[in-house]
């Protein structure tokens, strides 16, 4: 069994704190990869129309970037992995195996983007516009684009590999990868599409937003500002939907079909029609918003702004729940189950038992008398379900088996990945091991029914 | 030697596409990247504290050169954070690979705790900025801008606490018990003396990197730098020399914490000879900084020779380091590989018994509704004649709803009919119409 000692954590549980690093990995990220792009572009138009104050105005959107790339970028960038090193090790070591060359250019890609991210920074105040100098200064940022972007095309295909592997496994027993089908997913050159524009567009949305803060009294340069960076959003917006659609059509029926719980959580199944009406509030809310920036850039308020960031932020983090939620129950499609158990090993655990091949479970557990069932059965919950449930915090399972007497949790145990809840994993093991988990379950509630 | 606790190894090649060559190049890959980490990391820690250390003694003294050594240092401050984190990836990548069942077992063990090198990192990158970006602001609200120079090099300060822990950790997986935590890993005397062994060391590195930049600084167009640029080769010196003697005796205390299996194995295997080659190299490196203690003029062969012979020294170190990380986990990788080997081939016999084995029987006794209750997943809360999530189907039946009425509490249901139940059914608009009246029919039929 590929399991590791256990972590817990409490209250928030593992979707939240991995959530909470990610999401703010995407957000700066694209920032940084659309940033770089969007830069590079203003660059180019400040030197040919030798506009000083525009260039002013680049150089501290630059800023702005540099901090917030290399302080949280990079290191919440990171901490995903270090996230699912903790979370879910089973999944990360698989997907390190498979990807790791491709991981390794990555980081070589990475270097370059840095090391000409730095010396751009940090060489930008000696090579002023109107010299020479800064035809080669414009060079590193060109580069620094370009980097940037291979990066984000190399993660793309890791991301692609979970949702659709193809046929990667050349064999299943020893499994033997196949690299580069791992690579050529099916999902990664449509997903890279769809990324780079919308990357692009969430950060012109930032440059937007950030001219209007720069751009201060100084009105012209705020108008010059958030009329180029607009530009670059409207352009985007086209070939992001073309590729969306592209990427839509990769995902498998079953995904496919959890889309509309993935924007609208369980809680709010039974209105559906709120994720349509969610989605498009937020588009409106970006339509409007930067409708009004690009036509009245003098006087649209401090409140458009923000209007026009909150609304495109709020539009990413829920593209990225909703590509995260409909992979499940799966972690790596197909092959892993969400809570790191291989689908080819559930025979086994069936038959054996799960506890049997726990490494990290006193001894003294190993076999289930009436004394110890609910101590193991509190193992299992370990074991397999807090991945995705804390007890009493978020996703909380003894919410979820309240009012449940122990023959109904056992009943439903054994049924976990059925129509009602196609994203859970079935339960893997026996059906001792079952009746354990359900009679730990059922003391959940125990104080409460008094 | 038998291991209590080992995770088995991930079922899954390490890539080197079976060629031995390739087993090197990781190796090489691990020793060289690891070195130039740690040496970013070193002046991280080292130029950070030196920093705040003459922006302090400038503002007491009223001092302009001493205040301009310490805004140089924010410059390396800069790169190393990045470059030191960058760098810290693909050791990361590595060992992650290479020692994936014991590592991952130790930053498991140590977390949350482990978290800390991701947020406290952003933190103290945070604080180092503000500290170097309002350097002029704040020029004459001192004691602020040293407060936030403080709390940056502190936090900087205690990453290595959570580094040195999970490293140790995964290295003596004899340690380990089903309850081992990040406090037992941080408060032994292996990590202790690691530790101090490691924040000596970054300043003796900072010591040879203030050498170099103060060198090159002395050639600057502006007098003060000049003299920030001698004020740095002069402080270099000590700050070279008096860690690295300390280190001499920390050494030996580093290397007698491990379990005696491991330095036995080291020493079998001739990795000592490290040991000692790095202990003279560092040895001559000393003794030429001490020679020329007192020369202001501290010329570029000397100190090329005393740089040159440091980084025999920190080359052998990282060498004999790999050697010590293979002498305490070869045993414990081989038994992972061999009970990961064992649980594959079980699982290959029971997946393919399963796929053999006959498929469940009497398909015909189940009527259509029934099935399609099944296949729709509403068996998951209901049953024929017991009460379980929801009611039993039995009792549905009893209540005498048309076969209509049943199709639509299936899209909508009623949790007001049965408040006897926890959980209110929710809507099940994902039932085909014509399987809806098939569950129907099925149900009204029981009695």
């Amino acid at each position: 069994m590929f399991d590791f000692p256990i972590f817990a954590m409490p209250l928030f549980g593992h979707r939240f704190i991995f959530a909470f690093d990610a999401i703010v990995h995407v957000f700066v990220s694209h920032a940084a990869v659309g940033g770089s792009i969007v830069l590079a572009l203003a660059q180019y138009f400040a030197i040919k129309n030798n506009d000083r104050k525009f260039d002013e105005l680049t150089y501290k959107i630059l800023f702005t970037l540099f901090i917030l790339a290399t302080a949280v970028g990079a290191l919440t960038g990171i901490g995903i992995w270090v996230h699912v090193n903790i979370i879910n090790p089973a999944a990360i070591g698989a997907l390190l195996r498979v990807f790791f060359w491709k991981w390794f250019v990555e980081w070589i890609v990475f270097n370059v983007e840095m090391i000409l991210l730095l010396m751009f920074f940090l060489t930008w105040k000696s090579k002023p516009i109107g010299t020479p100098a800064k035809a080669g200064h414009f060079k590193l940022v060109v580069g620094y684009a370009v980097a940037s972007w291979l990066t984000m095309a190399i993660i793309t295909a890791i991301l692609g590999f979970q949702m659709t592997p193809g046929n990667w496994l050349a064999s299943e027993f020893p499994a033997k990868p196949d690299y580069l089908a791992s690579l050529m997913n099916p999902s990664w050159l449509p997903s890279l599409g769809f990324r780079t524009f919308f990357a692009i567009i969430w950060a012109s949305a930032g440059a937007i937003a950030l001219s209007w803060f720069y751009g201060g009294d100084d009105l012209e340069t705020r108008e010059k500002g958030i009329r180029f960076f607009s530009k670059i959003l409207y352009l985007s917006i086209i070939p992001m939907l073309g590729f969306g659609y592209w990427y839509y059509l990769q995902f498998p029926q079953a995904a496919k079909d959890l889309f509309v719980l993935g924007v609208i959580t369980r809680r709010l199944a039974a209105n559906p029609q709120l994720a349509v009406q969610v989605t498009l509030g937020l588009v409106t809310l970006v339509v409007v918003s930067s409708a009004y920036l690009f036509l009245r850039p003098k006087k649209a308020p401090m409140l458009a702004a923000l209007a026009l960031i909150l609304g495109s932020g709020a539009l990413i983090g829920e593209f990225e729940r909703v590509r995260e939620f409909v992979r499940k129950p799966y972690i790596i499609y197909g092959y892993m189950y969400a809570n790191g158990i291989r689908v080819q090993d559930m025979p086994l655990l069936n038959k054996e038992g799960y506890l049997k091949q726990a490494v990290f479970l006193p001894p003294e557990l190993r076999q289930i008398t009436p004394e110890n069932k609910v101590k193991v059965g509190e193992y299992l919950y370990l074991f397999e379900c807090r991945y995705c449930h804390t007890v009493n915090g978020i996703n909380s399972v003894k919410t979820r088996v309240k009012g449940w007497d122990e023959p109904t949790i056992y009943h439903r145990i054994g049924q976990l990945n059925s129509p009602a809840t196609p994203y859970m994993p079935p339960f893997a093991g026996t059906d001792e091991e079952r009746a354990a988990l359900a009679a730990y379950l059922v003391t959940l509630n125990a104080d409460s029914k008094n | 030697m038998q291991f209590n606790f080992i995770p088995n190894d991930i079922p899954l090649p390490i890539p080197t596409g079976g060629l031995e060559a390739v087993d090197v190049v990781l190796t090489v890959l691990l020793v060289v990247a690891w070195l130039v980490h740690i040496l970013f990391i070193n002046v991280l820690l080292g130029a950070s504290t030196g920093s705040v250390y003459f922006n302090k003694r400038g503002a007491r003294e009223n001092n302009p050169v001493f205040d301009r050594v310490a805004y140089l240092l924010t410059t390396p401050v800069t790169v190393c954070e990045n470059m030191g984190a960058l760098w810290g990836v693909a050791p990361l990548l590595l060992v992650s690979v290479m020692f994936t069942p014991l590592f991952y077992a130790a930053t498991i063990m140590n977390s949350p705790q482990w978290l800390h090198i991701i947020y406290g990192n952003i933190a103290a990158f945070l604080l180092s900025y503000l500290y170097k970006y309002t350097w002029h602001k704040l020029e004459h609200r001192k004691s602020l801008h040293l407060a936030i120079g403080t709390a940056a090099v502190a936090l900087f300060l205690t990453l290595p606490l959570v580094f040195m822990a999970t490293v140790q950790l995964y290295l003596t997986p004899t340690t380990w018990t089903g309850n081992t935590h990040f406090w037992d890993a941080l408060f032994r005397a292996d990590t202790f003396f690691r530790l101090v062994h490691f924040y000596l060391a970054s300043f003796a590195v900072t010591g040879l990197f203030m050498m170099i930049y103060g060198t090159a600084k002395r050639k600057s167009d502006d007098e003060v730098t000049r003299q920030a640029g001698d004020v740095l080769v002069n402080t270099g010196k000590s700050w070279f020399l008096l860690p690295t003697l300390l280190n001499l005796f920390a050494g030996p205390l580093v290397l007698f914490q491990f379990p005696s299996y491991g330095i036995e194995n080291f020493f079998n295997a001739g990795w000592f000879w490290l040991i000692i080659l790095g202990v003279a190299a560092i040895l001559g490196a000393a003794y030429l900084t001490v020679k020329d203690f007192f020369n202001p003029e501290l010329s570029k062969g000397k100190l090329w020779s005393i740089v040159g012979l440091a980084f025999v020294t920190v080359l052998s170190m990282a060498t004999l380091r790999h050697g010590m990380r293979l002498s305490l986990t070869s045993e414990a990788m081989a038994q992972a590989k061999t009970q990961s080997d064992e649980f594959v081939a079980r699982s290959k016999t029971a997946s393919d018994e399963a796929k053999t084995a006959p498929k469940a029987v009497a398909v015909a006794t189940v009527s259509a509704g029934e099935a399609a209750a099944g296949k729709q997943g509403c068996l998951a809360c209901h049953a024929v004649d017991q009460k379980l999530v929801g009611p039993a189907y039995k009792e549905v039946a009893k209540r005498g709803y048309t076969e209509q009425q049943i199709v639509d509490l299936i899209y909508t249901p009623k949790p007001s009919n049965w408040p006897d139940f926890a959980v209110p059914m929710p809507p099940q608009t994902q039932v085909p119409k014509a399987e809806a009246a098939l569950i129907a029919q099925w149900i009204s039929g029981l009695k």
